[in-house]
């Protein structure tokens, strides 16, 4: 398959889009089904490893795309990927521009809020999925205490976190 | 805490957030508001409202329609490029080399024990993301922001309605209950 396909076949999945995976049917639809250069097991560990790396969930097809067509392939998804966020401009720009107004205000401060409850809302089923054991709360509720009471950036809480998951494998104890 | 906000400061933040950040898209957007809103206030309460409501209405992934936004607004063009490309190459090699190395990466302890703890510390780098978010309408407007926050929690909880839905309502509700301030 060419670079250029495989570009516009994973660019179809993610312009229809709105969340990470939300692109999923449409990625095995073309690539698993129609065009049969990815397997069902391929598919699966592109998503399991999206999950276990820094960034979106629906930095899958960069996997998916690494599967199909190597190095090349990886960097068409990656381009699938980022080539719809550019359409953000237009979108911030025609907000902006209206933003000084009242209402607008009221209604920016509503979405504010609303954004708060619909990350917390998110928290649920990562903290469900990823707070498997005492050790691992504990470290959730350590770094939720660090980044509340302290002006720490957050990369260091991820990376002293990180730090005790090697330590606990190094002493046999891998969380 | 804060700092000048130049173009090579504000691409650090992005790339230490694209490279670092575990937990998906809603993690590191939590990270960022931290960043950019609690700790260097680059990005006021209400830009970050603007660029989260854009996000979530623009097709793709929502954490790199964010940051384009909020580069955007930071910094115009440049903003936006850095914002976007540094925020996905990170997470991009990484993944390119996880999945060249797939089954040897998925199944070593040690790297699979880091993961497992960043992603825990991803949970409070929410939770933390939250209050910082709240802490300012709840001492303001404490009923407005229960009017909002609470239903909105319910209905995403639940998978009542889409994030989209519930920030269609609450745009709604802001629209025609405007804001009224203590002075």
């Amino acid at each position: 398959m060419s670079f250029g396909l495989l570009y516009l076949l994973l660019l179809k999945a993610t312009l229809i889009s709105f969340s990470g995976l939300a692109s999923l049917p449409v990625v095995r639809d073309e690539l698993v089904l129609q065009y049969g250069v990815l397997s069902d097991g391929q598919l699966n560990a592109a998503v399991a490893l999206a999950r276990a790396a820094p960034g979106p969930f629906g930095g899958y097809v960069i996997s998916v795309g690494y599967f199909v067509g190597g190095v090349a392939g990886g960097i068409a998804g990656w381009l699938a990927l980022i080539t719809p966020a550019l359409l953000a401009i237009p979108l911030v720009h025609y907000v902006a521009r209206r933003a000084a107004h009242p209402r607008a205000r009221s209604v920016v401060d509503a979405i504010v809020m609303a954004s708060a409850a619909l990350i917390l809302a998110a928290t649920v089923p990562i903290a469900t999925q990823a707070l498997g054991n005492a050790a691992l709360i504990v470290i959730a509720g350590a770094s939720t205490l660090a980044l509340a009471a302290t002006a720490l950036d957050t990369v260091w809480v991820m990376a002293a976190a990180a730090a005790a998951g090697l330590l606990a494998a190094w002493f046999g104890m891998p969380l | 805490m804060s700092g000048k906000l130049t173009l090579a400061a504000l691409a650090r933040v992005f790339l230490r957030n694209g490279a670092f950040t575990f937990g998906g898209g809603d993690t590191t957007t939590a990270s960022l508001q931290r960043e950019l809103v609690a700790n260097r206030g680059w990005l006021s309460e209400q830009q970050f409202g603007a660029c989260y409501a854009v996000s979530r209405v623009t097709p793709g992934t929502n954490l790199l329609a964010f940051c384009t936004a909020a580069g955007w607004t930071l910094l115009g063009w440049r903003g936006a490029l850095w914002g976007l490309l540094l925020a996905s190459i990170p997470g991009a090699a990484f993944l390119m080399l996880m999945t060249g190395f797939y089954r040897a990466a998925i199944s070593n302890p040690w790297l699979a024990s880091a993961i497992h703890a960043a992603l825990a510390a991803a949970v409070g780098v929410m939770l933390a993301a939250v209050w910082t978010l709240l802490r300012g309408p709840l001492r303001r407007t404490p009923a407005r922001a229960a009017m909002v926050t609470v239903p909105a929690l319910v209905l995403s909880v639940y998978g009542w309605a889409s994030p989209l839905e519930v920030l269609a309502l609450a745009a709604g509700f802001g629209l025609l209950a405007p804001k009224r301030e203590a002075t």
